[in-house]
């Protein structure tokens, strides 16, 4: 009998162990080959058949559609440049540069993918719509009372995400060889 | 029994507690894209009917619909069931802007995926096929001619087209929802001779 309670024990032990193991696995992100440039992470493969069996697990449980190789690459920031969780109630300056790319848009979105809106109807840019101080040169800012330039109106409190997304770009093939300094930067200024 | 004694007799059941929880972890990995009820593919097949170009543009949960789309493009999608017939999807487009298009299978994944720059001079002609409709579709091609259209073949019988029409500044949206629909989805009469075989 005692034979038998500890393999019962042993096998909901496992279980659970198992179980765990793949909700952890799962909410950590999209499986391997993650791209780590800066603070921006990226799943180059996930949307596509060659995605690995964490990224597909991962993908049926969020629902989401990343992209396919040919259409562009996109990328998650969960922090600042110098890692801090990113917050709704904090001020951050994004800064070049963005990779080659024919367009790339920054917008944000909560931690669950669902883009934040505000009162303002701006939830993100393009790269047409931003307003330039010099080639190659711009800064977009974040906070919840009006700045001047590209605003980002944020509103609430709470993490946040932000999306970074190159549409047709040539980086697809090499994203791995992205590093930080390739990719926008991202500077907390003061805190509510 | 000192500790020892009692560590070793325990040291099976916790090595059988580990291959049992490596095994419920792989295998539920490689399970969940079959077993998710929510996923992309089921969440679509609510708002848009087989074969037929679905805008999400406009529709409020579109983005709740499906997390991390970019708040800047206009999505349709058109869902196919190749066991009807093989999926046409063409159009002209009316304008140069960035259109993304990916051909997905029953779980989300693009086995295909183009811009608007993969297009031949903006003309759109893709038909979706499984590999027995293919066969069926190249024995009767004329001899002497190169396809005009662009042949995909589906690795799953179901699966989406996800077409997104970027719009660049905000005022563009109306523009990037007429540039999707440009394109139309249709249901194609079976070639002779194919069956569903193949999957």
């Amino acid at each position: 009998m005692a034979v038998f309670f500890k393999s019962l024990f042993v096998v909901t032990i496992g279980v659970a162990l198992g179980l765990f193991a793949t909700w952890f696995s799962i909410e950590q992100g999209h499986g391997f080959g993650a791209v780590k440039a800066g603070p921006w992470l990226g799943w180059p493969r996930a949307g596509t058949t060659s995605a690995d069996p964490y990224a597909r697990a991962a993908i049926s449980r969020t629902a989401e559609l990343p992209l396919g190789l040919a259409e562009g690459l996109s990328f998650l920031a969960r922090s600042d440049s110098s890692g801090r969780p990113l917050r709704r109630e904090c001020i951050y300056t994004i800064s070049p540069p963005v990779p080659a790319a024919r367009y790339w848009t920054i917008s944000v979105a909560s931690p669950q993918g669902v883009t934040l809106t505000n009162d303002f109807g701006r939830t993100g840019f393009t790269s047409r719509e931003i307003i330039r101080t010099g080639p190659g040169r711009f800064s977009i800012k974040l906070a919840r009372e009006v700045q001047s330039g590209n605003w980002l109106p944020m509103a609430a409190e709470g993490p946040f995400v932000l999306v970074l997304r190159l549409y047709d770009t040539p980086v697809s093939s090499a994203a791995s060889a992205l590093k930080g300094s390739d990719m926008p930067s991202i500077t907390r200024g003061a805190c509510a | 029994m000192s500790f020892g004694d009692r560590f070793l007799g325990w040291l099976p059941w916790i090595l059988a507690a580990l291959i049992i929880a490596g095994i419920v972890h792989l295998t539920s990995i490689l399970a969940m894209p079959r077993l998710a009820t929510e996923d992309a593919f089921a969440r679509i097949a609510r708002v848009a009917p087989l074969h037929k170009l679905t805008i999400l543009a406009g529709k409020p949960d579109a983005m709740k619909l499906l997390p991390f789309e970019d708040p800047s493009t206009a999505v349709a999608v058109c869902r196919f069931d190749l066991t009807q017939g093989p999926l046409r999807l063409k159009g002209k487009l009316v304008g140069d802007g960035l259109m993304l298009m990916s051909f997905r299978n029953r779980y989300g994944a693009a086995f295909y995926s183009m811009t608007d720059r993969g297009t031949s001079r903006g003309t759109l002609n893709v038909v979706v096929v499984t590999q027995a409709q293919l066969e069926a579709i190249e024995a009767n091609d004329p001899e002497d001619e190169t396809p005009s259209e662009l042949r995909l073949t589906s690795p799953t019988l179901k699966g989406l087209v996800i077409l997104r029409s970027l719009a660049p500044e905000k005022g563009d949206y109306p523009r990037a929802v007429e540039e999707l629909k440009s394109i139309a989805c249709l249901l194609e009469p079976a070639p002779a001779g194919a069956g569903v075989k193949s999957g």
